[in-house]
């Protein structure tokens, strides 16, 4: 057990305004340590998406600082985000994955951009796939998926490389109860294992009864923060 | 990197857009094939005109009154001027009796002139390695100083006319090929930007997933390469292909068999090939690098 609590994430004062509406996240202060697992909740536009977005550098902050795995984001160049990314797997809210490519070829993708031999990206990619259940649709092309299988192959490529963080972007929102609760159970494994996890989430029923920490974000305001 | 992952990705992307690329390469080939064809013309013109300025003999004629004497420091004169291959000279004599040669049986109509009416000449022949119009001017130029030199007669107005002619078609064909060049630069540089559009979202899912700009880059480079180096070889392909034509169309002809056409020299041929290939990788590499930025 680690006793003396690392932060992994560090943000102070983030303001986020999108050119000329109204700011989507408003003095954001907050500290996750390494190997915690946070739901982040809160309505529809609160600034859960833009939160994440921040932290892999996919929309920069107009205010405040962000720290994440001793990497200051505010001062982070161009030719540095590349590796800040192999550190965060993220699942996005739309998958974005490559319609025309297999699902191999999409999730291989995370493991080729760190110049992986072929048999390691081969031997990883296979059994990740297997892990979300796909592994007879290997070969299919993403666009002729379902959408609840496109997310676990967003799910799989955010995970193969098994970076440090993941930011999960409501990564149960097209699944069943059955595949929810394998995602999350696959979420737990990670965690178990160290990775630390941020679980944006409009389902509540993913954390009331667990004893996780939860983020509820409301107009862009960090609004409630309950310790697990 | 690992170059394996390059290729297989550059090969799996020229499956999935052959048509972009077959037109890339086409447009690229297009623009190497009118390159080269200028060329070609231009080439063979100036090798006409310097084969036939070697053939040209120059003829100096001497003053009437030059005496026998000098005739071998002349020649040792003429002999020692830098360029100049043989000398040969001709008597009065000797070019009567040629005169008389040539007109065969109309040869009473020299009855009753002198045999010494013709001016004594010398013969001389240029050095082929060192041949040039300038020089066969200057060498022209020294020896019609000399008090002995009555006129030296090398064609002179042949040589300016084709020498104009050639020079002309060469500006023409570097105007047209800076023109060209232009053209292709644009068309290219679309053809590129197109290909980059097209594919902007796999750019945007691989720089979210970690890649550099480095590993972006590769696959689209090495497509390049291929696009410059198919198209130019395709363009010489065809231009060989048709200057064989011509060329055997030209030695069945009779009034034209001397003529005998040239295929361009390795070096321009390596230097379309060398130009054509790094001008598509840099111009996909300025093309990604602005996609890159924003
Ligand atoms: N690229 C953008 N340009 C302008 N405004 C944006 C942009 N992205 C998000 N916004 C705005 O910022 C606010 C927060 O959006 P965000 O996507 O972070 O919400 P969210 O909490 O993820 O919502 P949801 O639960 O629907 O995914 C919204 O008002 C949204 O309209
Ligand atoms: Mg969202």
């Amino acid at each position: 057990m680690i006793s003396i609590e690392q932060p992994i994430i560090q943000m102070q004062g983030v303001e986020k305004v999108y050119g000329g509406y109204s700011p989507a996240l408003k003095g954001v202060d907050l500290e996750i340590s390494k190997g915690e697992f946070v739901f982040l909740t809160g309505p529809s536009g609160s600034g859960k998406s833009t939160l994440l977005k921040l932290l892999f550098c996919a929309e920069r902050p107009t205010g405040g600082s962000i720290v994440v795995d001793d990497m200051d984001l505010s001062t982070l160049s161009g030719s540095q985000i590349p590796y800040l990314r192999r550190k965060v797997g993220v699942i996005f809210q739309d998958f974005k994955l490559l319609p025309n490519y297999t699902v191999f070829d999409n999730v291989a993708l995370s493991l080729e951009v760190l110049g992986l031999t072929r048999k390691q990206v081969e031997k990883r990619v296979t059994a990740i796939i297997e892990s979300v259940g796909l592994l007879e649709k290997i070969n299919r092309l993403a666009v002729q998926l379902s959408g609840g299988e496109q997310q676990r192959v967003a799910i799989a490529r955010a995970v193969v490389n098994r970076p440090p963080i993941i930011l999960a972007d409501e990564p149960t929102g097209n699944l069943d109860r059955a595949r929810t609760t394998e995602v999350v159970e696959l979420m737990n494994e990670l965690n178990a294992r160290g990775t630390t996890i941020i679980f944006a989430t409009h389902d509540e029923t993913l954390f009331t009864n667990t004893h996780r920490r939860v983020l509820t974000l409301r107009e862009g305001i960090l609004e409630r923060d309950q310790k697990g | 990197m690992i170059p394996g992952t390059f290729f297989k990705r550059a090969l799996r992307d020229l499956k999935q857009n052959l048509f972009t690329h077959l037109m890339t390469t086409g447009v690229v080939a297009f623009s190497c094939l009118l390159f080269v064809i200028f060329g070609l013309f231009s080439f063979n013109l100036q090798q006409f005109v310097e084969k036939f300025g070697r053939e040209l003999a120059v003829v100096v004629y001497l003053k009437k009154d030059v005496s026998q004497e000098k005739i071998p420091s002349l020649y040792k004169r003429i002999n020692a001027l830098d360029g100049v291959e043989s000398v040969e000279f001709i008597s009065s004599e000797d070019a009567y009796r040629e005169l008389q040669a040539f007109l065969k049986d109309e040869k009473e109509i020299l009855e009753g002139v002198d045999p010494l009416f013709l001016p004594p000449s010398f013969q001389v022949e240029i050095n082929r390695a060192v041949f040039n119009i300038d020089k066969v001017k200057k060498i022209a130029e020294i020896m019609s100083q000399w008090p002995e030199v009555a006129k030296v007669q090398y064609g002179q107005e042949w040589v300016d006319r084709l020498e104009a002619i050639s020079q002309v078609t060469r500006n023409i064909v570097i105007i047209a090929g800076v023109l060209l060049l232009l053209t292709a630069t644009f068309v290219v540089s679309n053809t590129i930007k197109l290909t980059v559009y097209a594919r902007q979202e796999e750019i945007e899912i691989m720089r979210l997933v970690g890649a550099t700009n480095g590993f972006i880059q590769g696959p689209f480079l090495i497509e390049a390469f291929f696009q410059g180096f198919i198209g130019a070889s395709f363009a010489i392909l065809v231009s060989w292909l048709l200057y064989r034509y011509l060329a055997e169309s030209v030695s069945a002809t009779p009034l034209l068999k001397d003529m005998d056409l040239h295929f361009l020299p390795m070096e321009y041929v390596g230097g379309v090939l060398a130009v054509s290939t790094l001008f598509c990788v840099l111009g996909t590499y300025i093309a990604l690098r602005r996609f890159l930025k924003s």
